[in-house]
C-alpha cells in the first residue's frame, strides 16, 4: 500500500502486465505535456495508457496492490481530431490520502469500437458515471446493468456532447440554427 | 482501516449515546427548549445584532426593509451625467464581449454629417429576462457606465417589456450615487474626466438625446415594448414601497393601501428615504412619477415622460413635479 | 398467509420530498422497498457543453447554478481548477478569505439539509427554519461582500472580486458568538429526541467497505466511518494550517450521517475561529493583478482541482486545447455521484424511510442533472 506519483504507474505496469498497456502511445511519452498550439487539441501521455480489454485487471492490480480503492470520477473526452475518445479514470487511495491516479482508455469514435468493460461490477459507484459517458458520448460499457440514457430521454439520437454534434438547431422539431 | 494520512487525534468517531435509557427524555427537552424561544419570539424584542439568537428574527417586507448593502447587484442600468444630460456609455462592446449569456445589444451612434462612429451609443438592448444578473458588465466597463442597480421589483405580467431599451436602462448619476455612495466616488474621478473627453468627440446631440434616438429613425431595429406607455413608467419607477401599488388596482384598493402606508410612515416618524411621502403616492396611479433623485436634473425627468403622451397628460405631469420641486424647497 | 404482489410506484419528480425534480421508481412488496431506481435529467441543461463554449471567466457564474446552497464553494473550485490549469498564483488573502466563506457554507449547508431532512420526517418547519435562520445571518454577509445571496460569483482567478473589510469582521465575530448556542439548542432539540432515533437509527445503513465501493464522499463516507475529508487527505487553498478534527460514524445509517454534520459544523466553527485569527493583512492584495480574467488563455494540458463541499468531493476536470475556453469541462458533482448508494442504501427498509435517507444524503438537483 503506497502513494504512487504521477508517471509511476506507467512503468510499474511495463514490468508487471506488459500487455495491458496501449503501444500506441509509447513512443510518445514524455514526462512534460507539449502544448501544439492554439486550437490544437492535446493529448497527455504522462499517465498510464492502458488497453480497453485490460483495464478491468488493471482497476483491480492498482486496488489490491496500491490500495487505490475509491474511484472517484469517470470522465470521456473527445479528441474529434484525432479520432479518439478517451475514457479517463480517476482513483484515490482512501487510507493514504493524496493526488489521484489516472488511468486512461483511448478507443475509436465508431460504434464498433466505442467499447470499454464496464467497472460497475467492483465499484458499484461507476454506475451512473459510465451511463453519463453513454448518454453523452456514446462509450458503451458492457457489463453494466442498466445501461440507458440517464440525461436526455431515451428515444434521443446521438450524444449531445461529442464534438461532431451540432450545437445548433433540433432535428426533432426540425427547427434550424444559424 | 490504517489512515496513514490523518493523525489519531484528529478523527473522532461521533458518540450515539445508544445505551441511554430513554422514556421521552429527549423529547421533553427538545420542547423545552421550543417553548423558550416561542416565548422569547412572542414577547422579546426583534433581532438588533447578529449575535441574537432569540426573539423576532422576521422583517414584515413590503413595510419594512432589510438595508441592501453597496454592493448588491440585481440588474444593469447604464447612467447619464446630472448636469449635462451626457451618456456615460460610449458603446465600446466590452459588456456585450463578456456577458455569459449574451443579453447586451449595442449599437454604435454615428455622425449625421460624415457617418463616422461616434463614442457614444444609438441603442442599448438589454434582455432583463435573460440576465443572470452576474454583475460582469459592470466589472469589465472601462467607463463606468453601467452599473448594477438595486431594485428587485421588476416582476410584470408583459414579457416583451423585459426586452429593457435604452431609454429605460438611463439613470442619472446621483440615482447611483444615492445607492451607492463609495462605490461611486472611489471611480467619481477618473469616470468624469473619461466623460469630458468623451463629450468633446460628440457632434449635435448624440449622447444626450437618450430615448428619443429611436424614434427619430435611427438605422436600428429595436424590440420594442408594444405597450409604449408602460416603458417611461417602468425606467421612473420609484424605489420603495410605492412601487408596488399596480397600475391596474381597483381605486378603492389604491386608496386602502395609500392611507395603510401614510399610518406606517407616521408610525416610523417618516424617516424612511426609500418610501416616498403619501402626497405623492397618489399621483403613481397616473403611470408616471420621477424619481427622488431625478428630479435634481432638469433633463431626467422629462427623458422619462414617454413620447406618445396625450398633451393633457403630460400637462398634468409637468404640474405635479413642479409642486413637489417646490415642496422641497428647490 | 396472505398472497402479497409487487406494486411498482412513482416518487416525484414533483415530490416535496424528492429535493427537486428526481424521480423514483420504486418496487414495494406491502410497505418493504424491494428495488429502488433513480431517474434523472428533469433538470439537465448540458452545463458541461455550455462550459466549453464559454470562456473561462465567463463560465464563473455558470458554477453557481450547480449547487446553489454553496455557490461560493462552487466558485472555489472551479477556480482551482482554473488556476492549476493556467499556474496562477492565488495570494494568502485571498486563500483565507475563500476558506471563510468555504466554512460559512459549510454551516448553512449542513444547517438546512438537517432541516430538510427532518422535514421529510415529519418535523416539518420547525428545525428547517431554525437551519433557515443561520442561513440567513450568513446569506446577508454574502451580499455584502458578492452582491447576491446565493449566486455569488465571488471567485476569479487569483483571488477573490472584493475584499473583506471591518465591517464583514465585525459582523462575523457577532455571528460566531450566537453560533454555539444555535448548535446547543439544535442539539438538545434533536439529538435526543425519541422521534428522531426512531426514525434514524439504523436505518438505511451503509457499511464502510460498500461506501467505498459506491465512491460516495463527504458526510455520508464519514457517516459510515471511513475518516476521508479532502481537507486533510490533500490538502488545498491554507487548510493545512488549521488545527480541526474529522468526525466520523460508527455505523453508517442515518443517524450517524447527522451526528457527523453537526460535529462538522462545530469544526466549521473551529477554522473560522483560526482563520479570522490568521488572517494577513491587506498589504499582499486579494487578486492576483498580474491574471487577465477576461482574456485569459490556458495553455494546452488538463487539471483537475477539486474541493471538499459540504456535500462532498467537489471536482472540476479541465482539459485545455490553448484557446480561451475549455476544451473539456467535467463536473465530478458530489451529491450526483453519492445518489448511486440510495438504491443500496433503501433495500429492505420500508417506503416511508426512504425519504429519510435521501434526506441524509443532501442532494441538490441542480447539481445531480447538471
Amino acid at each position: 500500500m503506497a502513494l504512487l506519483a504521477r508517471g509511476e504507474l506507467r512503468s510499474i505496469l511495463q514490468t508487471e502486465m506488459p500487455n495491458a498497456l496501449d503501444t500506441r502511445w509509447d513512443t510518445q511519452a514524455t514526462d512534460q505535456p507539449e502544448a501544439h498550439g492554439e486550437g490544437q487539441t492535446i493529448l497527455l501521455d504522462f499517465d498510464a495508457v492502458v488497453k480497453a480489454e485490460a483495464l478491468v485487471e488493471v482497476a483491480h492490480f492498482i486496488r489490491d496492490k496500491f490500495g487505490y480503492t475509491l474511484l472517484s470520477n469517470i470522465t470521456a473526452v473527445d479528441y474529434l481530431k484525432q479520432g479518439l475518445i478517451e475514457v479517463v479514470y480517476q482513483f484515490y487511495n482512501a487510507a493514504e490520502g493524496g493526488p489521484d491516479l489516472r488511468v486512461r482508455v483511448r478507443i475509436g469514435r465508431s460504434p464498433e469500437e466505442c467499447i470499454v468493460p464496464s467497472l460497475t461490477p467492483t465499484w458499484p459507484g461507476a454506475d451512473l458515471q459510465e451511463r453519463e459517458a453513454y448518454d453523452m458520448y456514446g462509450v458503451v460499457f458492457p457489463g453494466h446493468p442498466n445501461l440507458a440514457r440517464i440525461y436526455m430521454w431515451d428515444e434521443f439520437k446521438g450524444f449531445p456532447m461529442r464534438k461532431d454534434f451540432p450545437k445548433t438547431g433540433d432535428k426533432y422539431t426540425h427547427v434550424t440554427g444559424e | 482501516m490504517t489512515l496513514s494520512h490523518l493523525a489519531t487525534e484528529d478523527v473522532f468517531v461521533v458518540e450515539r449515546n445508544d445505551a441511554d435509557f430513554r422514556a421521552g427524555q429527549g423529547m421533553t427537552k427538545g420542547l423545552g427548549i421550543v417553548f423558550r424561544k416561542f416565548r422569547k419570539a412572542l414577547f422579546g424584542k426583534p433581532n438588533s445584532d447578529r449575535a441574537d439568537t432569540e426573539g423576532q428574527f422576521n422583517v414584515q417586507y413590503p413595510e419594512e426593509r432589510l438595508v441592501l448593502p453597496e454592493a448588491y447587484r440585481n440588474m444593469p442600468i447604464l447612467l447619464y451625467d446630472d448636469a449635462t444630460g451626457h451618456e456615460l456609455c460610449t458603446s465600446c462592446f466590452q459588456c456585450e464581449r463578456i456577458c455569459p449569456p449574451q443579453v447586451i445589444h449595442i449599437t454604435q451612434a454615428k455622425d449625421p454629417a460624415t457617418g463616422k462612429p461616434v463614442p457614444a451609443a444609438a441603442n442599448f438592448v438589454l434582455e432583463y429576462d435573460t440576465c443572470m444578473s452576474c454583475g460582469y458588465c459592470a466589472e469589465v466597463c472601462p467607463f463606468d457606465a453601467i452599473k448594477m442597480d438595486h431594485d428587485f421589483e421588476l416582476s410584470t405580467g408583459n414579457h416583451p417589456e423585459l426586452d429593457v431599451n435604452y431609454d429605460r436602462l438611463l439613470r442619472p448619476i446621483s440615482y447611483y450615487e444615492a445607492i451607492a455612495p463609495t462605490m461611486w466616488s472611489d471611480v467619481k474621478e477618473q469616470a468624469m474626466k473619461k466623460l469630458q473627453n468623451n463629450i468633446k468627440r460628440r457632434p449635435g446631440a448624440i449622447g444626450r438625446d437618450h430615448g428619443q434616438k429611436v424614434k427619430g429613425g435611427a438605422a436600428v431595429a429595436v424590440a420594442a415594448t408594444p405597450v409604449a406607455g408602460a416603458a417611461p413608467a417602468a425606467a421612473a419607477k420609484p424605489r420603495g414601497p410605492v412601487a408596488a401599488i399596480g397600475k391596474n388596482m381597483p381605486e378603492e384598493k389604491v386608496a386602502k393601501l395609500i392611507s395603510i402606508r401614510a399610518a406606517n410612515a407616521a408610525k416610523r416618524g417618516g424617516g424612511d428615504a426609500g418610501a416616498a411621502p403619501v402626497a405623492e403616492a397618489a399621483p403613481i396611479v397616473e403611470t408616471v412619477v420621477d424619481t427622488p433623485a431625478a428630479s435634481a436634473a432638469p433633463s431626467g425627468p422629462v427623458a422619462a415622460i414617454g413620447q406618445n403622451m396625450s398633451e393633457d397628460k403630460r400637462a398634468k405631469l409637468e404640474a405635479i413635479r413642479a409642486a413637489k420641486r417646490a415642496q422641497r424647497g428647490e | 398467509m396472505l398472497k402479497t404482489e409487487e406494486l411498482q410506484i412513482n416518487i416525484g419528480p414533483q415530490h416535496p420530498s424528492t429535493h427537486g425534480v428526481f424521480r423514483m421508481l420504486v418496487t414495494v412488496d406491502g410497505e418493504t422497498l424491494v428495488d429502488l431506481k433513480p431517474v434523472f435529467g428533469y433538470l439537465h441543461r448540458n452545463h458541461e457543453q455550455l462550459g466549453e463554449v464559454n470562456t473561462y471567466l465567463q463560465n464563473m457564474p455558470f458554477t453557481d447554478r450547480l449547487d446553489y446552497f454553496n455557490s461560493m464553494v462552487n466558485n472555489h473550485a472551479y477556480a482551482r481548477a482554473v488556476e492549476t490549469l493556467a499556474g496562477v498564483e492565488v495570494p494568502e488573502r485571498a486563500q483565507y478569505i475563500r476558506v471563510i466563506m468555504d466554512e460559512l457554507s459549510r454551516i448553512l449547508n449542513h444547517a438546512t439539509a438537517m432541516g430538510f431532512m427532518l422535514g421529510d420526517m415529519g418535523a416539518w418547519q420547525t428545525a428547517l427554519l431554525w437551519g433557515m435562520r443561520e442561513r440567513e445571518k450568513i446569506l446577508d454577509m454574502f451580499e455584502y461582500v458578492s452582491g447576491a445571496r446565493m449566486m455569488c460569483n465571488y471567485c476569479r482567478f487569483g483571488g477573490v472580486v472584493r475584499d473583506i473589510d471591518d465591517w464583514f469582521i465585525t459582523e462575523l465575530k457577532k455571528l460566531m458568538q450566537g453560533l454555539p448556542h444555535y448548535f446547543d439548542d439544535f442539539e438538545g432539540l434533536l439529538l435526543n429526541s425519541e422521534i428522531l432515533l426512531a426514525r434514524a437509527r439504523n436505518i438505511g445503513v451503509l457499511p464502510k467497505e460498500l461506501a467505498l465501493a459506491y465512491s460516495v464522499t463527504g458526510p455520508v463516507l464519514r457517516g459510515s466511518g471511513v475518516a476521508y475529508d479532502i481537507r486533510k487527505a490533500e490538502p488545498y487553498a491554507v487548510y493545512d494550517r488549521f488545527k480541526f478534527k474529522v468526525p466520523v460514524g460508527t455505523v453508517g445509517d442515518v443517524y450517524d450521517r447527522f451526528l457527523v454534520r453537526i460535529a462538522e459544523m462545530r469544526e466549521s466553527y473551529k477554522i473560522l475561529e483560526q482563520a479570522i485569527e490568521q488572517l494577513p493583512d491587506a498589504t499582499g492584495g486579494f487578486i492576483n493583478p498580474k491574471v487577465k480574467q477576461q482574456s485569459l488563455k490556458a495553455p494546452a494540458g488538463e487539471a483537475y482541482a477539486r474541493v471538499e463541499s459540504p456535500k462532498g468531493e467537489l471536482g472540476f476536470y479541465l482539459v485545455s486545447d490553448g484557446s480561451g475556453s475549455a476544451y473539456r469541462y467535467k463536473v465530478r458533482a458530489p451529491s450526483f455521484i453519492n445518489l448511486s448508494s440510495l438504491a443500496d442504501m433503501c433495500k429492505g427498509y420500508s417506503i416511508a424511510d426512504v425519504v429519510v435517507i435521501l434526506g441524509s444524503i443532501d442532494i441538490v438537483m441542480g447539481e445531480v442533472d447538471r
